[in-house]
């Protein structure tokens, strides 16, 4: 692989020799080199100093390894086009290429010839030199690639033996110890070892050398490492001409999720993750998350869904020189069985569920996940702590949510010893009718008194007059504006709570009081820290609004 | 081929489409959702309002009479949300700008004011536009049972547009307005709420809270002016007996109490 590094200074002219070279055991060595550099004599791997005495002027580089790999994961990622499992080579296998998993995938192509065809022409369309090679097994197309006359080939199954034995060792992935070790006992190519007894081998090498040779013959398993998730369900669709409008996206997706539909309807089952992938003409991929809440085999809703990201995208998606492939994969699917749809459905509670979750969805997809949210009690005592917003995620739509939360109350109030996890925090059981008959004035002490409105920050209060240090204000200014109290409730003191204090400072406590003004605004105030034993000089801050 | 029918067939002798809609509907086992309008449950309030209560396919404005009245229209919009049938999510829209000025809705507040907050699905939304598509998106959809939110600015053209949504869906939308940018709108009622001196038992502590709450239009209804007061517990609007002397009734409490914790 052409190597991508070009640091900034002085631009590399690529028709005089040019090398990058790493850091090694005995001076810098040479890992790349350039046409030109080829032909004056270099060759990979030779020290620097060597390189620099063959020819007369030469450029080195020094490698950068992070945009090597970043380049590779890049064109692995194009070639997800072909197959889904693509996996880029490690630094055992060089870190100079990647696997393509076929197996079932040729046939799309017109036979592995003309996939090979096809892939090389591609690769070098985008200036890169390629060898490539079709085998049984990855270690066999790693060997036959980098050791093979030709430089695409594809080898039928069976004859791995027979292809192997001209190829030196080095073809099968060894450390370089284990390989000079076969050099000075004279085994120079594969087929030198493969009719040897393995006794011996196992006994004087390490296991890595039977390892390698099993991998390439097939008769150990060798797995990839994909570079996406493979995913549960994919389509994909190459185009004859490059797309680059919104509707044809969408129009593609649809046809591509339609395709998918019959598959998920037999094995019952509906999409919770879809990533649509749009393969640029010039190598680059776009990719498209998309989350559902419930899962769906709906194309109307999958397409609506993906006009909207793109619509929100707008001008940060570049089409380029066009799309010419689109790729729909399912990446994590649910159970989903099928129902009758009846005349009255919409009146069913299934129904609504489903079209709730469908709304959920298209607010996320436009507004961006953490926008949509619903209320989740917190167990603190902290105002502001006592409850957060959670995305909505889970497919439970919000009655059944309280329910589940009255169930877990009464569980609690009943005191069930078999319960081992404590309940999920809820909110304080509204007060209902009946338990409000029977303790009428003591209904306002026995509820919390919360504001309905929260200040996203606690806001300070100034000039503040209060008679006693630790009673109500009765005047205060907040926003610029000076109100007089007329009455004031309180004090609820909150104080912090230690478990939390540990790292930082313990936070000071507070006692919150409920003032009315002559108007009949009603606010939220706490005084921060208590007068006389935490601070001298009391803090007020507005906390929130009563309706 | 002349075959009796068992029973009569619905005499559907409608002239258009969206009469035999209507006929259909109405044949249909009845839900929530086909009442027109839901009532305060106040006589003289409902009593102005042409469908005996708030329209359901209609925009709703809640005015706050000053900025400072704020809370209390976020208070009736909620007092009117815990009003609604319990089966059906709610939806508030709120734009970041509004909560920085106004603060975020808080959950147990929520619930001390008798809506629970898991009904409630908050969307946040970055700028006007979105709101307005959040909300448009919310009323087609015809999930929740009223969508409520949060509008600065609204021009004659946008509230058309989203008056026409909420009659298509047959849903609620309470717009919560600021009184300094009002505009003319097409929303079937305007209220402004503004703040009043809430109800307190004979210990002095807020029982209940009231609003000064004025119907300044309404299509084919009245106008009017009540303070009410709304009841979190039986989720009731009740209208404050007018000739109650504030002098006796604010004697107990004038001075500020201390309730022991």
């Amino acid at each position: 692989m052409a190597q991508a590094a070009n640091p900034s200074g002085r631009l590399v002219d690529v028709e005089q020799p040019f090398v990058l070279v790493a850091a090694a055991a005995g001076g810098p060595r040479v890992t790349a080199l350039n046409e030109a550099a080829d032909a004056a004599g270099l060759t990979s791997g030779e020290p620097l100093s060597d390189a620099r005495a063959k020819t007369g002027f030469l450029q080195v580089r020094p490698l950068d390894a992070a945009v090597d790999a970043a380049a590779l994961r890049h064109l692995t990622l194009w070639a997800t086009r072909y197959t889904p499992t693509a996996s880029p080579w490690g630094e055992d296998n060089g870190a100079d290429g990647f696997f393509l998993d076929i197996e079932g995938a040729a046939h799309l192509f017109g036979g592995e010839e003309r996939l090979i065809a096809d892939l090389a022409q591609r690769l070098e369309g985008f200036g890169l030199r390629v060898r490539l090679a079709i085998a049984a097994t990855p270690g066999a197309a790693w060997a036959l690639s980098r050791f093979h006359e030709t430089p695409l080939i594809a080898l039928p199954s069976g004859q791995e033996a027979e292809a192997f034995a001209p190829l030196p060792i080095e073809a099968l992935r060894l450390s370089p110890e284990t390989s000079t070790m076969l050099h000075r006992l004279g085994f120079k190519t594969i087929g030198s070892l493969l009719d040897k007894p393995r006794a011996p081998f196992a006994a004087r090498f390490s296991a890595e050398l039977l390892r390698r040779l099993d991998q390439a013959l097939g008769r150990v398993e060798e797995p990839l490492v994909p570079i996406v998730a493979p995913p549960v369900y994919h389509s994909l669709r190459y185009l004859l001409e490059p797309i680059f409008t919104q509707e044809a996206v969408v129009s593609y997706a649809s046809r591509l999720m339609q395709a998918l539909v019959h598959v998920l309807e037999r094995d019952d089952k509906g999409a919770r993750a879809i990533k649509l992938s749009l393969y640029r003409v010039d190598g680059a991929v776009e990719t498209i998350d998309i989350g559902l809440t419930l899962p769906t085999r709906s194309i109307a809703h999958v397409s609506r869904l993906i006009e909207l990201k793109l619509e929100a995208l707008g001008a940060s998606e570049n089409a380029g020189f066009g799309f010419e492939a689109v790729g729909l994969a399912i990446t994590h699917a649910e159970s989903m069985s099928a129902r009758q749809t009846e005349l009255t459905s919409a009146m069913e509670e299934g129904g609504q569920a489903e079209d709730c979750a469908a709304l959920i969805d298209k607010l996320r997809q436009r507004l961006g996940p953490q926008s949509v949210r619903r209320f989740a009690a917190v167990e603190s005592h902290i105002p502001e702590r006592a409850e957060m917003l959670a995305p909505v995620t889970d497919s439970s739509s919000p009655v059944e949510r309280s329910e589940t939360g009255e169930r877990n109350r009464a569980k609690r109030g009943g005191r069930d010893v078999a319960q081992t996890m404590p309940p999920p925090p809820c909110y304080a059981s509204s007060p209902s009718p009946a338990t409000r008959g029977r303790k009428d004035s003591f209904a306002a002490e026995e509820e919390q008194t919360r504001p309905l409105l929260l200040l996203p920050q606690a806001e300070p209060a100034e000039e503040v007059m209060a008679l006693a240090p630790d009673g109500p204000p009765r005047r205060f200014c907040w926003r610029g504006i000076t109100y007089d109290v007329k009455r004031a409730q309180g004090p609820e003191r909150i104080s912090a709570e230690w478990w939390r204090a540990k790292e930082q400072k313990p936070e000071p406590t507070r006692d919150y009081f409920l003032l009315e003004d002559a108007d009949g605004r009603r606010f939220w105030l706490y005084c921060e820290g208590l007068c006389g034993r935490e601070t001298n000089a009391a803090r007020w801050f507005v906390h929130g609004l009563f309706a | 081929m002349n075959i009796a029918p068992s029973h009569p067939p619905p005499r559907v002798i409608a002239r258009n489409r969206a009469a035999v809609m209507e006929e259909l509907r109405r044949l249909l086992p009845g839900s929530a959702r086909v009442s027109t309008a839901f009532p305060l449950g106040l006589a003289a309030i409902d009593s102005c309002l042409p469908e005996g209560g708030l329209a359901c396919g209609a925009t709703h404005e809640i005015v706050a009479d000053t900025e400072n009245a704020t809370a209390a229209a976020f208070g009736f919009i909620m007092a009117l949300l815990a009003r609604l049938p319990r089966f059906h999510p709610l939806i508030f829209v709120m734009p970041v700008y509004g909560q920085r000025r106004y603060g975020r809705l808080h959950g147990h507040g929520l619930n001390a004011f008798g809506l629970d907050p898991a009904r409630l699905i908050m969307v946040e939304t970055a700028h006007r536009k979105e709101a307005l598509w959040a909300m448009e998106e919310a009323l087609r959809s015809r999930v929740p049972a009223a969508v409520a939110g949060l509008i600065d600015k609204l021009d004659l053209k946008l509230s058309q547009r989203l008056q026409l949504a909420a009659i298509d869906a047959g849903l609620p939308l309470l717009l919560l307005r600021l009184a300094q940018n009002l505009e003319s709108s097409a929303a079937a009622t305007r209220w402004r709420v503004g703040t009043a001196e809430a109800a307190r038992d004979r210990f002095g502590l807020i029982t209940r809270p009231r609003w000064d709450l004025k119907l300044e239009r309404c299509r084919n209804g009245r106008p009017g002016e009540w303070v009410v007061e709304y009841d979190h517990v039986t989720h009731r609007f009740s209208l404050v007996a007018a000739l109650a002397d504030s002098a006796l009734s604010r004697g107990a409490g004038s001075e500020p109490v201390r309730q022991a914790c």
